[in-house]
């Protein structure tokens, strides 16, 4: 896929929702008018306007430079595996789907089995499933490290902070 | 004077030496590990700072930061990977050095130039924030809300190569920012009937899940993807010339450094520009000024002072706008700002009228944090340096488990940690496709203000739609705001014709010399 192409569905999302929002979600989700002030909408409405108008722009520009057969960028042409473009706040590139499931649904299933299971054992099995997903084999050094980490933190927020641990509690 | 005295003497409590100490400690050690910086490291200490005062608080984030500026310039010297963006600069010279065996030369300039430009920006705070807060306390809501709009479209621009994508980001987080109660009617809004939405998005979880977990995703794909990254052993000579620096060598760039801090004052204090912009500005201008030109990017200790006090002068100076006027000018600034209302105040000119004597000791807790900063530094940087050989297998899934449970922490709740977990995935996304994170952080921290100031507007104008025009300040920073958006506009598709010219040059010379070739 393209840049330009990834962009525009980008943009197209962003559409969809704003619509999505200035039709349904704003108008369902707001409380009504009080009669004094601004409308409770006002801001929201301006928030997603400008995204609207923003995106709508931003695929104009797109679609102008198409139809007139214009060149287009080198950088926007090509997708390279990774760039180092972007600010020094982004990493433009392609997104790796494949790894962000390794981290994301471990970090979701976590969610969801804490308060069943409770913290010390879903911290654990979290812990050495994240290590194997980045690559550590040494499963000595994993157990280790995910028993000391599970217990500091258990300290530090049980005795440190006095805060409950999620889930059912064992100590 | 009594006030003064009181907030001084507040600053030197054992337990706020202790923190602002450990701040700079953990900051530093934090800012020497590539990828992981200032405002991240923030997030992920705000809320362990639940749990204490907050003057201790704050001399705890303060220096944390300070710290983790510092920090950057240890991988950035030693490997090449500046642990922050701003210590880029710093990087050019210090790592020739490192390879002649100097590392250790370059980072006491480093440092030394860091204490110097951090320690004039501090003083330049405590000597111009109050007078100029004074004069901002003039101010009504109308200037206010123009005064966030002006801050928001210059934030807009940091963090994206394109101001469209920094506003829709900017918008995103202004309306992200409104989800909860409505100020004016008391009634939940945008909560989508989800109960632990009524008191609004927590700030913790959103900025832990964009700054920190966000980046450590991206982080990790050199594991998972890429099978690891291996880095070259680094070598410090023995030579007790190659390993310090004589007071010769520091006091020959002392105008470098003092140039330098000038700049990071000057950036720092204007909103969205941030540090690497004065790092790299006062790496020029040294640059254009030096006498030996030549040996920049070769090793030169003038190109690391340079860089070094401009990026430390930014992190005091970017506190001007945030205590005069309550509008964090940078990422960190505005993690801060958040702290500051977790631990109940609202940051801008009444906190000097409010809560001065706190005030007076966060100048001490800032002035401690130099001073810290600078033996910590001193006796402490060999084994600083060894926090860049941690192995990203045992320091990345500390980091992945502190996120989740830091983002637990503020109310204890698996709720949050969820929010956690959907912003580090938006951050993802945000930072894949060139879309501003800290626009959309500003905007989430700012909204309540900014609509606040809105209602206030206009409950007081009595729906007079020319309310602006009997305000020339509002009016002034209003037309300020719509020249920023045109500027950036007119800017951009000035950018991309000159590429598109330059593009066409190239293809067309390139056709010549197919041509010539045939021709032959």
């Amino acid at each position: 896929m393209t840049r330009i192409k990834r962009d525009s569905i980008a943009y197209l999302v962003i559409v969809g929702f704003s619509i999505l929002m200035l039709t349904w979600g704003i108008p369902t989700y707001t409380p009504a008018y009080p009669g004094y002030g601004a409308s409770p909408a006002l801001v929201s409405n301006v928030a997603v306007g400008i995204m609207l108008f923003m995106a709508c722009l931003s695929l104009l520009r797109i679609g102008v430079a198409l139809y007139m057969n214009k060149p287009i960028p080198a950088e926007e042409r090509e997708f390279p595996e990774d760039l180092e473009e972007g600010s020094s706040f982004t990493q433009v590139g392609r997104v790796k789907l494949y790894h962000l499931a390794n981290i994301m649904i471990p970090s979701v299933l976590l969610l969801l089995v804490i308060d069943y299971i409770g913290y010390m054992l879903t911290a654990f099995a979290f812990l050495m499933v994240i290590q194997h997903v980045i690559g550590s084999r040494k499963w000595f050094q994993s157990v280790v490290l995910s028993i000391i980490l599970t217990g500091v933190l258990y300290i530090v927020m049980r005795y440190g902070f006095g805060v409950p641990v999620p889930g059912p509690q064992i100590f | 004077m009594e006030m003064i005295i009181a907030g001084l003497l507040d600053a030197i409590s054992p337990a706020s030496l202790m923190f602002v100490l450990l701040g700079v400690a953990i900051g530093v050690l934090i800012g020497a590990i590539p990828g992981i910086n200032g405002p991240m490291a923030i997030a992920l200490f705000i809320p362990v700072t639940y749990y204490m005062s907050p003057l201790t608080a704050i001399g705890f984030l303060v220096g944390l930061n300070k710290g983790a500026f510092f920090g950057g310039a240890v991988s950035a010297v030693l490997l090449r990977t500046p642990g922050t963006p701003e210590a880029a600069a710093t990087a050019w010279d210090g790592y020739p050095l490192t390879q002649k065996g100097k590392g250790e030369k370059a980072l006491r300039m480093a440092l030394y130039s860091s204490v110097a430009g951090d320690f004039i920006s501090t003083v330049v705070l405590i000597v111009i924030a109050a007078p100029l807060a004074a004069v901002a306390l003039f101010m009504g809501p109308a200037e206010i809300f123009a005064l966030i709009s002006l801050a928001l479209t210059i934030i807009a621009g940091i963090g994206t190569n394109s101001i469209n994508r920094g506003l829709m980001a900017a918008a995103f987080g202004i309306l992200i920012g409104l989800i909860g109660t409505e100020p004016v009617t008391a009634l939940p809004r945008l909560t989508f009937d989800i109960y632990q939405l009524g008191s609004g998005l927590s700030l913790i979880p959103v900025a832990i899940g964009l700054l920190a977990f966000s980046e450590i995703l991206l982080q990790l794909e050199k594991f998972t993807v890429k099978g690891g990254a291996k880095q070259a052993a680094i070598v410090f000579s023995s030579k007790l010339e190659d390993r310090l620096l004589s007071f010769r060598e520091f006091f020959k760039n002392i105008k470098t450094l003092l140039r330098g801090s000038l700049i990071g004052i000057g950036v720092g204090a204007m909103p969205g520009l941030g540090a690497p912009v004065a790092s790299f500005m006062s790496y020029d201008q040294a640059m254009k000024r030096s006498k030996s030109k030549e040996e920049f990017g070769k090793g030169s200790l003038e190109g690391i002072g340079a860089s070094e006090s401009a990026n430390s002068a930014v992190v005091g100076a970017s506190l001007i706008p945030l205590f005069v006027l309550g509008i964090p000018g940078n990422l960190a600034v505005a993690m801060l700002m958040g702290a500051f209302m977790i631990h109940g105040m609202q940051p801008g000119p009444l906190m000097f009228k409010e809560n001065a004597q706190l005030m007076y000791g966060i100048y001490g807790s800032l002035l401690l944090a130099s001073l810290f900063l600078l033996l910590i530094g001193r006796f402490g940087l060999r084994y600083f340096c060894k926090a860049v050989d941690i192995p990203g297998v045992i320091l990345y899934p500390i980091v992945v488990f502190t996120c989740v449970m830091g983002a637990y922490l503020g109310k204890s709740s698996m709720f949050d940690v969820g929010v956690m977990l959907l912003f580090g995935f938006i951050g993802y996304y945000m930072r894949k496709f060139d879309y501003s994170y800290v626009a959309f952080l500003i905007g989430f921290i700012l909204a309540p203000e900014w609509e606040r100031a809105l209602q206030q507007v206009v409950i007081i104008s009595e729906y007079d739609t020319f309310m602006f025009f009997q305000r020339p300040v509002a009016m002034g920073l209003m037309a300020l705001t719509l020249f920023v958006i045109v500027r950036t506009f007119w800017n951009n598709i000035k950018d991309g014709r000159k590429k598109q010219l330059e593009e066409e040059e190239e293809v067309a010379t390139a056709a010549a010399a197919v041509g010539e070739h045939k021709g032959d």
